[in-house]
């Protein structure tokens, strides 16, 4: 295949792919033979599933960076107890000098959640749109990277969870998961849900009928 | 490539895909966000909604308040925290803002109030050592009433000593001066601390301070309007008749004084709050302050007196028959305009429940009574108190023939009781005669005569002569005894002869003459002369056997005469032998001659024996012109002989009585040392 001929899919094949394995059937299949799961064309009307997800995940994020990450208990309390949010924990370790471990919260917690709703959103909004086979190939990226790169973003509730089981020194200190522990996960879970709803063969629903080239031969 | 078949049509164009999914009913996947939605708000709400009210709290100085981290405390409870702290605008107070919990925020209100509790050091003991390690945080306390909220506070600067709701009584003690009590210093009943005292202050207008005191409850039911209340700072060390007396109270009322109360007096009533007593300096004034001690309000009364008040102080007991009723409150002076006279005004108060009334007798029952008195003979008159009279009180007295007079009840602004010259002027006069007397004594001139004289009497004493002086005495004695009966037995011999009789007298005369002898020294001389010419005469005398007798008695006369001694004989011997020449002249005339020289042989023996006899007394007086002379020493020492003389036995008296009383005395402490320190 040149990439002056127009990409044949599934689709104008009068195919349609199995979401499980990957083969493909003839359009008229209910089921896959091979796994048996069920044969859903690629319908924008699946997005609503990726944009619910994403909303919800999105509703879960605000919390998850106004409450706090974690309380700190010294002295049962009498010396006072400490609660951070997530930006205030990374706020206090550059504070103390542990700028990596600053660079490594602030890019689990903030910078990829941040980017996998900006992501999503994208992918959401561009697909089943035209494009070229160029942009086609690099929204696939795109989704596969939101796809792995989803569940590192529970990094930071699990130092909370981990700390939290193993800093029980009864009176003199202890560390409770706050409010936005769970936000996150869930922020984080939703995000999951929504890379996972969304549905890559809408990536090759917009492509041209004919290939970019020949639209440039004609200019 | 146009041979080939066109590729395959998309089932349905992705375009349609759009519009399907726009057109398509609301999936039930949107229920996740309007959940996550939800409960988020939900939880947004609930934060917001239980994230407390913010008040402001000024304190002096934040020692130890971290913005975020130091709490707020209720009964030991956090229910807020510290959200940040800045300033006043003119910088001198700082501002705590303090997030309260929702639920306990409606109670505070204008009654809270806030502290910074730090480790506290106090006469009391040590007390928040918890904060050293725990670091500070505000308290604040309030009560359980909701009233209009307010925001803003001014917090104390250390904690309240008695919490608000604490149940008891706050009462004020309005006192003279401070002296010895403290801030939060115990109030006492009967040794057991029942309250504190708090916010000593000086009063508005009054030169006094005042305190207030919390009794808690339920020893606040033992306060009434006859309690009193007294000082029990410090100690107190009393030298009275009974010794000397040191009060301690606790170490906690030395180093911070407190104050005492009791109910003296059954029957008051109950106290209101902020009910305002008097504290009284020490525990006897208290006990002794009937006025304060009476429940029943007292009746005030005064009098008018023309004398001097000297000695007459405020404080001073009112008596009636003898028993004390009232107290003098005030002495001023008013000018009577009739008489243009000045008067002094005792106002007094009387207490009707002391005057015999029943407990419940008002001030008008008690003038009622003394109106009848008066009407019947009662006067008030000043009279002397007290040990020396130096102080006066006013009696209430019944003057049986005293004029007819009433109570001016209808006096300014008290009534008036008539009154009678006490005896002021005779106590006046005694008293500053009594003490002009006692300021007259020449003390001095006595103490300085009479050291001279102990010293005269030790130098006396200790000189040789002196301890001589016994003996002497005894052997001028001897000598005068042997003397006088040698004279006794010349004056029978003497006697036993016939004609002897002149010459007995004569003798004896001489005997006389010899108690004046120095009397009569300066005359000596001329006594001697009037003797030689004597002699003279009997010389010129014829009869040669009486002449050498007579010569004979006259040698031995001379011969006695013309010694030392003999030259301070009297003039009354002088006269004596002018007489015993007028009797040789006799003689001379005389035809008794034979007999004569009989009578003048005795004679001749008697005047030998006269002679030996005189030749020892002038020795003998010699002696005792010794002895007088050195008593004369003695005594001229003492200036002027009789009058220091009486004076010294008189000292010497009253130096011996001193010693005896010293001997008790001495004896006393002998016996029990302790006496002479505590009295008996």
């Amino acid at each position: 295949m040149t990439p002056d001929q127009p990409v044949l899919t599934a689709h104008r094949a009068g195919l349609v792919g199995c979401r499980s394995c990957g083969r493909v059937w003839p359009v008229d299949r209910e089921t896959c033979d091979r796994c048996g799961a069920d044969l859903v064309p690629p319908d924008r009307r699946g997005l609503q599933k990726v944009w619910a997800w994403w909303l919800a995940g999105l509703i879960m994020y605000v919390p998850a960076n106004l409450f706090p990450m974690m309380r700190t208990q010294t002295f049962a309390g009498l010396q006072g107890s400490t609660e951070a949010t997530i930006l205030e924990g990374v706020v206090e370790l550059i504070h103390y000098g542990n700028y990596d471990i600053a660079i490594i919260v602030f890019v689990a917690s903030v910078i990829v959640p941040i980017a996998k709703f900006l992501s999503i959103a994208w992918l959401a909004r561009v697909a089943g749109k035209p494009a070229t086979v160029d942009q086609a190939q690099t929204r696939l990226k795109i989704y596969e990277v939101v796809e792995f790169i989803g569940r590192w973003s529970m990094i930071d509730v699990f130092v909370v969870a981990i700390l939290s089981a193993l800093v029980q020194l009864g009176f003199v200190a202890s560390i409770h998961p706050g409010p936005a522990a769970v936000s996150f996960a869930l922020s984080v879970a939703f995000t999951m849900l929504s890379a996972q709803s969304f549905d890559p063969r809408l990536i090759w629903r917009g492509l041209p009928l004919r290939s970019r080239t020949d639209d440039t031969g004609q200019d | 490539m146009t041979d080939q078949p066109p590729p395959p049509r998309p089932a349905s164009p992705a375009r349609k895909t759009a519009v399907r999914a726009a057109q398509a009913g609301i999936n039930i996947i949107w229920l996740v966000p309007i959940i996550a939605l939800v409960v988020t708000l939900g939880i947004a709400w609930n934060a917001y909604a239980g994230r407390g009210e913010v008040i402001e709290v000024e304190f002096t100085d934040a020692t130890g308040v971290t913005p975020g981290e130091t709490a707020l405390r209720f009964r030991e409870i956090t229910v807020g925290q510290v959200e940040g702290v800045s300033f006043t605008a003119d910088l001198s107070r700082v501002v705590v803002r303090i997030r309260v919990d929702k639920d306990v925020a409606p109670y505070i209100d204008s009654d809270a109030a806030f502290w910074i509790v730090r480790p506290q050091v106090t006469a009391q003991g040590v007390t928040r050592l918890d904060t050293v390690l725990t670091g500070s945080f505000i308290e604040g306390y309030w009560d359980a009433t909701v009233s209009a909220p307010q925001d803003r506070f001014v917090g104390q600067e250390r904690p309240p000593l008695v919490r608000s709701d604490t149940p008891g009584t706050w009462v004020t003690l309005a006192m003279e001066n401070a002296d010895g009590i403290g801030e939060g210093a115990p109030v006492l009943y009967r040794g057991v601390q029942v309250g504190r005292m708090e916010n000593l202050r000086l009063a508005d207008t009054e030169d006094q301070v005042i305190a207030d005191a919390f009794i808690e409850a339920p020893h606040d039911k033992r306060l009434t309007t006859a309690t009193v209340f007294w000082d029990t700072s410090g100690f107190s060390l009393s030298l009275g008749a009974s010794g000397v007396s040191l009060n301690v109270n606790s170490l906690s009322s030395v180093l911070q004084g407190g104050v005492a109360f009791d109910t003296l007096v059954s029957g008051g009533q109950p106290v209101e709050p902020g009910h305002v007593f008097a504290l009284q300096p020490d525990e006897d004034t208290a006990r002794n302050d009937i006025l304060a001690s009476d429940n029943a309000e007292p009746l005030r009364i005064a009098m008018l007196i023309d004398d001097s008040l000297r000695g007459l102080e405020k404080g001073a007991d009112v008596q009636f028959q003898g028993l004390r009723v009232g107290q003098v409150t005030d002495l001023a002076v008013t000018a009577d305009q009739e008489t243009d006279k000045i008067r002094q005004v005792v106002t007094m108060a009387i207490s009707p429940f002391r005057l015999g009334l029943p407990a419940e007798a008002t001030p008008e029952d008690a003038l009622a009574f003394l109106q009848e008195a008066v009407a019947d003979g009662l006067r008030a008159r000043v009279a002397s108190a007290g040990f020396l009279g130096t102080s006066l009180m006013v009696e209430l007295v019944d003057i049986p023939d005293a004029a007819p007079a009433l109570i001016d009840t209808g006096a300014q602004p008290n009534p008036i009781i008539p009154s009678v010259p006490g005896d002021l002027e005779d106590f006046t006069a005694s008293a500053q005669g009594f003490l002009s007397r006692i300021g007259n004594l020449p003390l001095e001139e006595v103490l300085r005569s009479a050291t001279d004289m102990m010293n005269s009497v030790t130098a006396i004493a200790s000189s040789e002569d002196t301890r001589a002086i016994p003996e002497s005495l005894r052997q001028t004695l001897d000598q005068a005894r042997g003397a006088a009966t040698d004279i006794g037995g010349m004056a029978r011999e003497l006697r036993e002869a016939d004609t002897a009789a002149n010459l007995a007298r004569l003798v004896d005369e001489a005997a006389a003459a010899a108690e004046a002898v120095k009397l009569a020294a300066a005359d000596a001389p001329e006594m001697v002369d009037s003797i030689d010419a004597a002699a003279a005469a009997v010389e010129e005398f014829n009869f040669s056997e009486i002449s050498a007798q007579a010569e004979g008695i006259l040698a031995d006369l001379r011969a006695m005469l013309g010694s030392e001694d003999a030259e301070q004989l009297p003039r009354n011997l002088s006269d004596t032998l002018e007489a015993a020449s007028g009797l040789l002249n006799d003689l001379r005339d005389g035809g008794a001659v034979g007999s004569l020289n009989d009578a003048l042989d005795s004679a001749s023996t008697a005047a030998d024996q006269v002679a030996a006899s005189v030749q020892r007394l002038p020795q003998l007086i010699g002696r005792l012109e010794a002895t007088a002379a050195r008593a004369d020493s003695v005594l001229a020492s003492y200036g002027d002989r009789s009058a220091f003389n009486t004076e010294a036995v008189n000292m010497l008296r009253e130096l011996r009585r001193a010693t005896e009383a010293f001997g008790s005395l001495a004896r006393l402490i002998e016996r029990n040392p302790r006496a002479f320190i505590l009295g008996r």
